[in-house]
């Protein structure tokens, strides 16, 4: 790489660092200010709201099987049932996870 | 998560450790994915390890990688790249009450990724406060550390891995719809959140099968965001539908 590429590559490094950093910092400062003892109601409203809703939008971004074919969905279908039923069943992390790319993998190897 | 709940007894770091591994299954088939396309493009080895380790955000690289490889402008190159993790500006706010004081807490949101953020969000308020850092610290160490290992393994030796096991780069992936799923089950606790995320998940899809794969996370989870604050006034605030 030559030094203009690795100019690039330390400012989407930085760049990248501050985007996670600097809302950290501001937060802290206004929950300070606040001196708030119930900081969830601090935290503004629209803010709060996003968290939850990024994760689902996550979710749904990861469903989407990177080969288009009806296999593959049928698999994630019964990939999500999978994790869902051990979820209800353990309310563990690992276990649902686990029987939710087997069940996920079975059907993909099936079809 | 119920087994984890008294952490008291256990070391946090491990306990964030083995929390984390379920990304592992996400992250190393696309680690190795990125490294076998990096070296395509034409970036070196230690290169291709140095982008994840210092940038480690993964759509990111991707485009960085290829833009470099497409001849594109760097300055368009670094904007582009900052704008894909621009979603990340809600991340730290979204947990910073959890948070106990620490001036290391700035230099460990290098490890604040899409997935250790769904993942802290949903696990940092169950812990006693004194628990997490240790427990941040281990589950960041070892997404990061997967990570890293993964673009190595994928520039060295990915041609022959996609090859010899095709299967394993298809399923392994699905932990992080499961991991997520497994996340956000808990929080279907009323009709307002309910119906929110049932259509921040059909509207990312949506996007995605549009073709808009880097926008359809920030577009649908602002749609998600006005709706919530649109059904709650309807509704009203303090309603049985907020749980």
């Amino acid at each position: 790489m030559d030094n203009s590429l690795w100019i690039a590559l330390i400012a989407s490094a930085i760049g990248t660092l501050l985007l996670r950093l600097l809302p950290l910092i501001w937060m802290q400062r206004h929950l300070t200010h606040r001196k708030s003892k119930e900081a969830v109601e601090e935290m503004p409203s629209w803010l709060s709201v996003f968290g939850p809703v990024m994760i689902a939008a996550m979710f749904g971004v990861s469903l989407v099987p990177s080969r288009m074919e009806p296999s593959a969905w049928v698999a994630t279908a019964v990939g999500v049932g999978a994790t869902l039923v051990v979820w209800r069943f353990t309310r563990s992390l690992g276990w649902p996870v686990f029987a939710g790319v087997m069940m996920y993998g079975v059907v993909i190897l099936v079809f | 998560m119920s087994a984890v709940k008294n952490i008291s007894a256990r070391n946090p770091f491990w306990v964030g450790m083995h929390e984390a591994v379920p990304l592992l299954g996400g992250y190393i088939p696309v680690a190795i994915s990125f490294g076998l396309v990096s070296i395509q493009s034409g970036f070196s080895v230690w290169e291709t390890v140095v982008i994840s380790t210092f940038i480690y955000a993964g759509a990111s690289q991707f485009l960085f990688v290829a833009m470099v490889a497409a001849g594109a402008p760097l300055w368009l190159v670094v904007v582009m790249t900052l704008l894909i993790n621009a979603r990340h500006l809600v991340y730290a706010p979204n947990i910073a009450i959890y948070l106990p004081k620490s001036r290391w807490w700035p230099w460990l949101m290098h490890g604040l990724t899409d997935q250790i953020f769904a993942l802290a969000h949903t696990r940092l308020p169950q812990l006693p406060e004194n628990s997490r850092m240790g427990w941040y610290v281990g589950a960041a160490l070892l997404a990061w550390a997967s990570w890293i290992f993964g673009t190595g393994l994928g520039a060295v030796a990915g041609e022959e891995l996609t090859t010899r096991w095709p299967l394993l780069g298809e399923v392994m992936p699905f932990a992080l719809p499961a991991l997520f799923l497994v996340l956000l089950a808990p929080r279907f606790t009323s009709r307002l959140w309910s119906i929110t995320l049932g259509v921040t998940i059909i509207l990312t899809i949506g996007f995605k099968l549009l073709g808009l794969p880097n926008a359809s996370i920030p577009l649908a989870a602002i749609c998600g965001a006005i709706l919530y604050h649109l059904m709650k006034g309807l509704w009203g605030q303090g309603s049985k539908l907020d749980g």
